[in-house]
């Protein structure tokens, strides 16, 4: 126990410090690794756990962010630290709401028609606000930050991420070790036995989803503030969508570490290695999801876990093709 | 004054609109026809297809430049070769990432390849935008005031043509009965002596074959580009939940009707709006019914 | 048997598609004792219990808890309410633990307070499963993966636990160990419904049989009264049978 938190403690003094060591784009790309491995935590909530893969999970993204601005515009609150925090709340809530309520049609669907129907829902959603003028997705909206006083924003946004970052972790953490944890994971393996075992199902899946679209959208409101400026393509975006779902795959799905590994490495090879071959990212890609199939159908958290951790936390029990 | 013999402008627009959704729904038939087949009979979510379609416009496209070869002849030549290619890429690759993980592995392999193809065909042809223009590119019939492009009306014509081969096949042949028989019971097919590792490599083939026939089609019809093959396989997941899993006629049911949304949408309430809808179409057939109008080809046993 | 039923069905009907699966089937069941299911292949045995925990809806009919309607309510609440089952075809959640599969049993199941540990623990211990709680369920053999039904459903704390051919596939010693590990289970004041195929276990064990054929109720008894009856003879046995329930 003592032992846990020495390294809780040693891995906040580490974020604590870390910027000053770090120049402005290297504390750009942690800033975005704590950005896409909390996205890629609150989408192991349904996926990892519950065994239902979102295609789509970017929607949430996109409307935690036009629920912020439009929230903080209607309202003309004035640009500080209050407003970003009411944008982001709010943000989170309009998705907890919307997922809450598309829940039960949507939750329906399973195996890879859950996966397209989300990723539908993620495309209308971006068509909508793209095209219907009362969204300005088209012209685009501002979120302003007021930055404390000599604190540049690439430094801001680090430590805002880095807190939601662990927010998400503590989310999940709790999650998994609770009964309703359990009640995903019964859903995983076997639905209708976990309804003869007295989980009530629907609920449960409801509730899941609704706590990942939660922090999906906290996380896409508070995205959309470290952008200041942004439009419907620059937060409904596909590849978000499928990068949560690779970073879990590479990691290990269904486990708390594996996303966070997951983003680590692949943040790794593509901003760092392969930072200078923009043109090479998703051939990149595309062999590292290929080569993690095929030698670690566990994910990298399947090499150090023992033998418990990777049958339990494998592809062979993730999400059914069908 | 109003010509009683000339008819109503509103409802030739309709026609004509509705003559634009069927052209195109042909075509989006053709292109889903092998998407349809694979996920059928196989299982597998095959998300190269979009790749299949655009590597086969590539590959007419590169026909047509060097050797003159025009696109409508090269779809034979192309499904051929598209035929081992897929035959090949389904043993090698994705049966060896379904018995090493399982069904999902396949669809994160072919998510995998289909991103890395993408990456090759920006670095060999550019991410540019193309189109392949034979000499009767330009040339149309009209009938009053509605028209057709040539190109179009051979291009539902050749779809058809390979909609009904491809229901022959399935139907007459003792191929396609060997498909059929491993797709519902591969245990007793294979206890019947089917191969049925050969069989399901050979009905992957033969939905590559049709995916990259549809591309040289396409390619007259439509402008492309390598970022443009995650629509076809979008457009082709839509055609199977709109007609139905596995049969030709599922394919040219759910194209037609998508053909005829899209161009609906277009005329009347606005092009921006085709994919809005189009999605929204998918959504809500999803939640009504997932099996598709027709239902699956294969029966229920998957 | 005046007082009121645990669990009682009066003109259980199902239809699919025009074809009568069960045809307006009654029984009771009563506190304290071990009931028998059988007949023939087909006969709906599976079906009926599909229906009575709420899997299929009935075409026609009621069924009661404890006095109360319960068609209709979702197999979740039947669960809740103390209705548990263990299926013919063993359906462990494979990619996690042996003691995580009761588990989940005991984290759910009837709602009020309970020791989530103790329940888990008791199960394991009682249906045998202790020594190989930490193994994944995926790969067990057959034996185990009956036990773990039993366990699983049992860590739902039932009062009525309907068991679906808990010895398909078990060899004699394994049969009567099940068998000894209902009989504890009844013991706990656990109302025990069982489907089974092995004549002498059903006879042995049970105090009341049900006999379906073709979806209809030719005859329901005590075990000796029942394996005497013509009906289920020329129905299900074929040949007559000693009071054992061995074949003569």
């Amino acid at each position: 126990m003592t032992m846990r938190i020495f390294l809780l403690l040693g891995t906040l003094i580490v974020i604590v410090l870390l910027p000053q060591f770090l120049a402005p784009f290297h504390i750009r790309v942690v800033q975005l690794f704590f950005f896409t491995a909390a996205l890629a935590l609150a989408w192991n909530v349904m996926g990892g756990l519950a065994g239902y893969w979102s295609f789509g999970h970017t929607v949430f993204i996109g409307m935690g962010a036009f629920a912020a601005a439009h929230f903080v515009a209607k309202l003309g609150l004035p640009a500080g630290p209050l407003q970003m925090i009411a944008g982001i709340v709010f943000g989170a809530l309009f998705c907890g709401i919307v997922a809450a309520i598309i829940a039960y049609p949507i939750l329906r669907l399973r195996g890879i028609y859950f996966a397209i129907a989300m990723l539908g829902i993620g495309q209308v959603a971006a068509e909508l606000a793209n095209n219907v003028g009362w969204f300005q997705g088209d012209v685009g909206l501002f979120l302003e930050t007021a930055l404390p006083d000599g604190v540049e924003p690439e430094r801001f946004f680090y430590y805002v991420f880095a807190g939601l970052f662990l927010f998400t972790w503590m989310v999940s953490l709790v999650v998994m070790r609770s009964r309703f944890g359990y009640g995903l994971l019964a859903i995983r393996e076997d639905e209708d036995t976990a309804k003869m075992l007295g989980v009530p199902t629907e609920q449960i899946k409801a509730f899941g989803f609704t706590i990942s679209a939660v922090l999906v959208g906290m996380l896409g409101a508070t995205y959309a503030y470290s952008l200041g400026y942004f439009t419907a393509s620059s937060v409904f975006r596909i590849d978000f969508s499928l990068n949560m779902i690779i970073y879990c795959l590479i990691g290990g799905i269904g486990t708390l570490a594996g996303p966070v590994v997951g983003a680590a490495l692949m943040l790794l090879l593509t901003q760092i290695i392969l930072g200078q071959l923009l043109e090479l990212h998703l051939l990149a890609t595309g062999l590292v999801v290929i080569l993690i199939v095929l030698t670690l159908p566990n994910g990298v958290m399947g090499l150090v876990g023992g033998e418990a951790f990777r049958r339990r936390f494998s592809m062979r029990a993730g999400g059914k093709a069908r | 004054m109003r010509d009683p013999h000339f008819p109503d402008r509103q409802a030739m627009l309709i026609i004509q609109t509705a003559l634009n959704g069927l052209v195109l729904g042909g075509v989006y038939s053709l292109a889903a026809v092998g998407f349809s087949l694979i996920f059928g009979a196989l299982g597998i979510v095959n998300l190269t297809h979009g790749i299949f379609v655009i590597c086969g416009a590539y590959a007419a496209m590169v026909l047509f430049h060097v050797f003159g070869i025009d696109p409508f002849l090269a779809t034979v030549p192309v499904a051929i070769a598209f035929f081992f290619i897929g035959y090949a890429y389904q043993r090698g690759l994705i049966q060896v990432a379904i018995s090493r993980a399982s069904l999902v592995a396949s669809l994160l392999v072919t998510f995998g390849v289909a991103l890395i193809m993408r990456n090759l065909l920006q670095l060999v042809f550019s991410p540019d935008v193309r189109t392949i223009t034979p000499s009767y590119s330009f040339s149309s019939l009209t009938f009053g005031s509605l028209r057709i492009d040539i190109v179009r009306l051979i291009a539902v014509l050749v779809s058809i043509v390979f909609l009904l081969l491809m229901a022959l096949v399935l139907s007459k042949t003792a191929f396609g009965r060997r498909i059929r028989a491993t797709a519902q019971q591969p245990l007793a097919a294979n206890l019947s002596g089917v191969n049925v590792p050969h069989v399901l490599g050979q009905t992957f083939g033969l939905g590559a074959a049709f995916a990259a026939a549809s591309g040289a089609v396409l390619g007259i019809v439509q402008p492309f580009s390598p970022s443009s093959e995650d629509f076809w396989t979008l457009n082709a997941f839509i055609v199977v939940v709109l007609g139905g899993v596995g049969s030709p006629s599922g394919a040219l049911l759910g194209g037609i009707l998508l053909g005829l949304i899209s161009s609906f949408t277009a005329q009347f309430i606005g092009p921006s709006y085709t994919n809005a809808v189009m999605f929204l179409v998918l959504v809500i057939m999803l939640l009504i019914r997932p099996q598709g109008l027709l239902g699956s080809a294969f029966g229920e046993s998957r | 048997m005046s007082a009121t039923p645990i669990l009682a069905g009066r003109g259980i009907t199902k239809n699919f598609r025009g074809l009568t699966a069960i045809d307006t089937v009654d029984f009771e069941l009563h506190q304290g004792r071990i009931y028998g299911l059988i007949g023939p292949n087909g006969a709906g045995k599976s079906t009926l219990f599909n229906l009575v925990t709420g899997y299929y809806p009935l075409s026609s009919g009621e069924i009661r808890f404890e006095g109360k309607r319960i068609d209709g309510v979702p197999t979740y609440r039947l669960n809740q309410m103390g209705i548990a089952r263990a299926f013919q075809i063993s359906k462990p959640f494979p990619a996690i633990t042996v003691r995580e599969n009761v588990r989940i049993g005991a984290l759910y199941g009837v709602s009020g307070p309970r020791d989530v540990d103790a329940v888990t623990e008791e199960a394991l211990a009682l249906t045998g499963l202790t020594g190989i709680a930490e193994r994944m369920s995926g790969g067990l053999p057959v034996g185990n993966l009956r036990k773990l039904e039993i366990a699983r459903a049992l860590a739902t704390r039932p009062k009525v636990l309907l068991a679906d051919e808990p010895c398909a596939g078990l060899n004699p010693t394994e049969t009567s160990d099940m068998m000894e590990c209902l009989r504890s289970i009844s013991r706990r004041g656990i109302v025990v419904w069982l489907v089974e195929h092995d004549m002498r276990a059903v006879v042995q064990v049970c105090d009341w049989i049900y006999v379906l054929e073709a979806g209809v109720k030719i005859a329901a008894g005590p075990p000796q009264e029942v394996i005497r009856n013509p009906r289920v003879i020329e129905a299900y046995l074929g040949t007559p049978m000693t009071e054992n329930g061995e074949e003569a």
